[in-house]
């Protein structure tokens, strides 16, 4: 007579082998060298996105007419990229045959330092991107007319008492001051909010991970 | 985790991890890391205990949960082929028991739904219908009809 699936449980689970549980060593080690190759992917992307875009932005930008954005953002995107580059290679560097502890401990080394260039740098490349958007519209394409020249003529037709400054509005140039200001001010966090868009998801994972990872080291 | 935790809160349980986490994977790899799993939620839950239901009860229910999660997050990620999509032939991993019957059982729930497969493991572990509908989150009425419907299709699978 064919056995009940009640029974077949009943009697599979008597047999001594049949409820060994796995040993919880190693636990962590498939998890710390996933989190960061999975990082090391992303920042690779990251990496070929800014290099494309550098390639693509000059000549659009110069076939659109605003070179003087499409050159300085070619020589700052490869800027990055250089650095990003430079900071993979250390990336690659760290020793997979540590345990797992040091080896996340000194992945988590490398994104603090990581952060830090990139916040510091930030305040440099917000304003200098905002500057660049600002010499694409203002200078125009090489040659021929300067946008920004016949936007004061313009002005100056309507208010001809402006007070300029080496040929600028005064205001034009305080509103670049205050852009530069603001964007070196908040160049670091606006870095630190973009890079928490791309990577927070998975920096988050390695906090959680050490934390828990500090917590069993302790309790040992 | 401190080892003290792990030996009295859940290495006594860890029959019911084990059952739960064979049937929702076909390698001992994939068993293991479920495992790992299941283990290290319940550690990092146990503050989440309230004792309103039995400690083991609790353990049964995070299993399913993270089981169902961890099985979610699989067939997402397309590099990885899941039971799901492997025909009972190419599970020449899953032969985790020294008893063949019961290695067919578990063959035959791994091919139910992931619901199904709680449910009828639930059920062989004589649960009542209502601590199967609490800890599956459903009604107890459905339960006896559904654990009808399921042991007729396994008995279909294992003929």
């Amino acid at each position: 007579m064919e056995k009940s699936i009640e029974t077949i449980w009943k009697e599979g689970f008597l047999k001594n082998d049949a409820l060994i549980a796995p040993k919880l060593n190693d636990l962590y080690n498939q998890k710390s060298i996933d989190i960061v190759d999975k990082f090391r992917r992303m920042y690779k992307i990251n990496i070929i996105g800014l290099v494309l875009f550098a390639v693509i932005i000059l000549p659009v930008n110069i076939a659109v007419k605003i070179p003087y954005m499409g050159i300085p953002m070619f020589f700052i995107f490869l800027f990055i990229a250089f650095f990003a580059l430079k900071f993979k290679n250390k990336l690659d560097k760290i020793d997979k045959n540590l345990n797992s502890y040091q080896y996340l401990k000194s992945f988590d080394d490398w994104t603090k330092e990581m952060i830090q260039f990139n916040t510091k740098f930030s305040r440099f490349l917000y304003p200098f991107v905002f500057l660049s958007l600002f010499a694409g519209f203002w200078f125009g394409g090489f040659g021929g007319n300067i946008p920004g020249q016949d936007f004061v003529n313009y002005l100056l037709e309507g208010n001809p008492d402006m007070l300029l400054v080496f040929g600028t509005p005064l205001f034009i140039i305080l509103g670049l001051i205050f852009g530069v200001a603001f964007f070196a001010y908040f160049g670091g966090r606006i870095g630190k909010w973009d890079l928490n868009l791309g990577y927070g998801r998975i920096l988050r994972r390695l906090d959680t991970l050490l934390t828990d990872m500090e917590e069993l080291r302790a309790s040992n | 985790m401190s080892s003290d935790f792990y030996t009295v809160s859940i290495l006594p349980y860890s029959g019911i991890i084990i059952k739960i986490c064979r049937a929702y994977t076909n390698s001992q790899e994939d068993f293991e890391d479920y495992y790992q799993e299941v283990c290290l939620q319940i550690w990092r839950s146990k503050d989440n205990f309230k004792e309103q239901s039995e400690w083991s009860t609790w353990i049964y229910r995070l299993s399913l949960n993270v089981c169902l999660t961890l099985l979610k997050k699989k067939k997402n990620n397309k590099q990885h082929n899941t039971l799901d999509y492997l025909p009972p032939e190419a599970m020449e991993d899953s032969r985790a028991f020294s008893d063949e019957s019961l290695n067919q059982l578990y063959d035959a729930i791994r091919q139910l739904s992931e619901i199904d497969r709680g449910v009828i493991l639930l059920y062989l572990e004589e649960k009542s219908y209502q601590e199967i509908a609490d800890i599956i989150g459903t009604n107890a009425n459905n339960i006896g009809v559904r654990i009808k419907r399921i042991k007729e299709r396994l008995k279909k699978i294992l003929a």
